[in-house]
């Protein structure tokens, strides 16, 4: 009996110790909430450490939350922290492009600042719905196109220096494999559609045959991440099946694959090696592997020679906007003067044409070793 | 007076106890209602650091927050007292949720997934979760004639039913060239009728959304059905040992059905809120959601040995959970250690929520 009360008494102690310990000291007035859609994003967490320590160094007080993928989560997070007295909001909403979504943070924020990043707020068609409608918010993200473009562009130029090497069965075409991390996300269906339209344009051009969709049986041309979250372990699972059926052996290889972001780029990797290519040793065939975001994992993929290239949306460039922002506006800049602010900063920064709180962070094409 | 006659006594067969027994008296005491004074200390402690913890606003939000929860837990509750459990919840919810948003869509919106529906007016509004809280049901019964039928474990009969839940959503989700895509533009008129305030309280700069009100009702009608009705003693008498219940004449058969289906309309119910509450649905909406309920009965008393809860320990329990949430946020704790720290109450809980069915046996 005695154990167990002294047991009870230290996970209570326990439980009250992990409170004190973590506890950020509260500034006088600026505190900072930022809210992101899920710790478990490989690029994000690039990004959240990166704003963690500007933040840090700006002196500013900040927490973070992790939403967990799930937008009541995320809407009941803002609502208790306007609860306890944050006084900016930084928000990487989940359901990417719903202008209903962002309306509902905005309501339940209370009038506070709102800085929304990253992930789009307003979908196709419904652009200006959410930013010119309300006052004291903004948006920092990437133009969603323009990725995919890049990768497109990235895959075009270097099938057209490499055809004949990428051509494992020397039929001509290239086959190709698609994953896509979200059927919902503005940026993935982008990215879905440009990478293979723009690397068809450039084959075009360059008098080669367009792409060809390795399974003749899936006409939406893709395979999904059935649960929209971008994950490595579903582009593995969907590839280690591919790879049962599409072999060389079989002269149906996977000659190229396309993943909407590097997570995705590196689970197809894995089971490509797996299946004894990309092993990165000089002697393995090497599928050509095209990813998005340039996280760590991907650039150090591209320096052991396992990957091939990916589009650089750049963590510290994002953190940086989104610091310099909320710095200016918790000194009492108007959010729109905070943001023009910032793209006067940074030539990576510019102002969306046609809005006044709507902040670009360009990409940058990634297939080298770290600059 | 017979409270005080009641002290008396019991103070009296306190004196009578000896030593030992009067140790063992006050540590069962204290493990038996471990949960509560842990939660008393963990709020008091919550509320030194933070004062903004237990401001008006911030319990307001805590009573929203609940609200939101309620629904479920006490549809699943029903399946934990019959010793089973419901992983479809979530997907019906979510599945709910997306039905809700077509079916009240802004009928001005540009892109619409049902080109011809009638406006929103107050008895659409009715009409539409009547049907969300009927397709729940339907799946609920198909989990509970499984369950029923085949003496299948519900673990695995909602198992399947998750997944295949999952798929219509997913099909859901395509219609009319939606691709998958969220479903927004939910109508003014339909927001304001459930996540619209109900009434505020000016001197605080609070209000009180409407599915506070239902929350409570159904909370009303959860404990009637549960300790007024044949109904409700049917499903302790199978929880607590379905021979018995069997023998004594209790069709079992029926009960089971029932209790999933009622299960089932209630996650539809809470779908249709969750649609108001959050303007805009995803495929996603809903995903684990059945987690938090199934752990806020258990918290709440409502046991997996079965045949044991209440409807009361299922709002403390949905309560615990919330307050946990807020107050962890309020801490400013790391959102990784608060995984951890949830999961470490949940599992003193119910370790010492099964400590007392131990000792019984």
């Amino acid at each position: 009996m005695k154990k167990k009360i002294l047991a009870m008494i230290i996970v209570l102690a326990m439980v009250l110790s992990l409170g004190v310990a973590t506890y950020a000291e509260p500034a006088p007035n600026t505190k900072v909430a930022v809210f992101w859609y899920a710790f478990s994003d490989a690029y994000l967490s690039t990004v959240r450490a990166a704003l963690d320590a500007d933040l840090e160094a700006a002196g500013i007080a900040y927490q973070d939350f992790d939403a967990n993928n799930n937008q009541g989560t995320q809407l009941e997070q803002v609502q208790t922290a306007v609860t306890n007295g944050f006084t900016v909001l930084v928000v990487n909403l989940v359901t990417s492009g719903s202008a209903d979504a962002a309306q509902q943070i905005i309501e339940a924020a209370n009038g506070l600042p709102v800085i929304f990043f990253n992930r789009a707020i307003e979908g196709d068609g419904e652009e200006h719905t959410v930013l010119d409608a309300n006052a004291n918010i903004a948006f920092i993200g990437t133009d969603a196109p323009e990725a995919g473009h890049m990768q497109g562009k990235m895959i075009g130029d270097f099938l057209v220096a490499n055809y004949d090497a990428v051509d494992l069965n020397k039929d001509g075409q290239i086959s190709y494999a698609m994953f896509m991390g979200d059927a919902a996300n503005v940026e993935a269906i982008y990215r879905t559609q440009y990478g293979v339209e723009d690397a068809n344009a450039i084959l075009t051009a360059a008098g080669k045959p367009e792409l060809v969709y390795f399974d003749a049986n899936n006409s939406d041309k893709y395979q999904l991440d059935p649960n929209g979250a971008w994950s490595a372990a579903a582009a593995f699972d969907f590839m280690s099946v591919n790879l049962a059926g599409y072999s060389e052996a079989n002269g149906n290889m996977i000659e190229l694959v396309i993943a909407n972001n590097d997570d995705m780029a590196i689970g197809s990797i894995s089971a490509l090696q797996s299946a004894g290519y990309n092993l990165g040793d000089g002697t393995a065939t090497k599928i050509p592997v095209f990813g998005v975001d340039a996280t760590q994992v991907a650039q150090d993929a591209i320096a052991e020679d396992t990957m091939t290239g990916t589009v650089k949306q750049d963590a510290e460039g994002m953190a940086k906007a989104i610091c310099s922002a909320v710095y200016a506006v918790a000194g009492g800049t108007p959010i729109a003067e905070a943001v023009a602010a910032v793209a006067e900063s940074d030539e990576i920064f510019s102002i969306a044409d046609g809005f006044t709180n709507k902040l670009f962070v360009a990409y940058a094409p990634f297939t080298g070793a770290a600059e | 007076m017979p409270k005080t006659n009641y002290f008396k006594r019991k103070q009296e067969e306190y004196r009578a106890l000896d030593s030992l027994d009067r140790r063992r008296f006050w540590t069962n005491g204290l493990l038996n209602n471990a949960l509560y004074i842990l939660m008393a200390a963990f709020i008091i402690f919550t509320a030194i650091v933070n004062k903004n913890f237990l401001g008006p606003s911030s319990i307001v939000n805590i009573i929203t927050l609940a609200a939101v929860s309620l629904p479920m837990a006490l549809g699943i509750g029903g399946c934990i007292v019959l010793t089973g459990t419901d992983l479809s919840a979530g997907r019906v919810f979510g599945l709910a949720a997306g039905m809700t948003a077509a079916f009240l869509q802004n009928r001005a919106a540009s892109k619409l997934i049902f080109e011809r529906l009638p406006a929103t007016t107050g008895g659409w509004i009715i009409a539409v979760m009547l049907m969300v809280m009927l397709a729940g049901a339907v799946i609920g019964l198909v989990n509970g004639f499984f369950v029923a039928k085949f003496s299948l474990h519900p673990f695995i009969v909602t198992l399947a039913t998750q997944l295949i839940t999952y798929g219509l959503i997913l099909m859901f989700f395509q219609i009319n060239g939606n691709g998958g895509g969220p479903i927004s533009n939910v109508a003014k008129e339909f927001k304001t009728a459930v996540s619209g305030p109900a009434f505020r309280i000016e001197k605080w700069n609070v209000s009180i959304p409407w599915y506070v009100i239902f929350a409570i009702v159904l909370v009303v009608i959860m404990w009637f059905v549960w300790n007024k009705t044949r109904f409700g003693k049917n499903m302790f008498a199978v929880g607590s040992n379905t021979e018995a219940a069997r023998v004594s004449g209790v069709n079992v058969f029926m009960t089971t059905v029932l209790v999933h289906t009622l299960a089932g309309a209630l996650y539809g119910f809470s779908g249709f809120v969750e649609a108001a509450r959050l303007g805009s649905v995803t495929a996603a909406t809903g995903l684990n959601n059945e987690c938090d309920a199934i752990a806020a009965c258990v918290i709440g008393g409502v046991s997996f040995v079965g045949g044991t809860g209440n409807i009361g320990g299922i709002v403390l329990g949905v309560f615990v959970l919330r307050i946990i949430f807020v107050a962890l946020n309020m801490l400013g704790i790391n959102p990784n250690l608060q995984y951890i720290i949830k999961g470490a109450i949940i599992l003193a809980a119910c370790s010492l929520d099964m400590r007392k069915y131990l000792v019984r046996k």
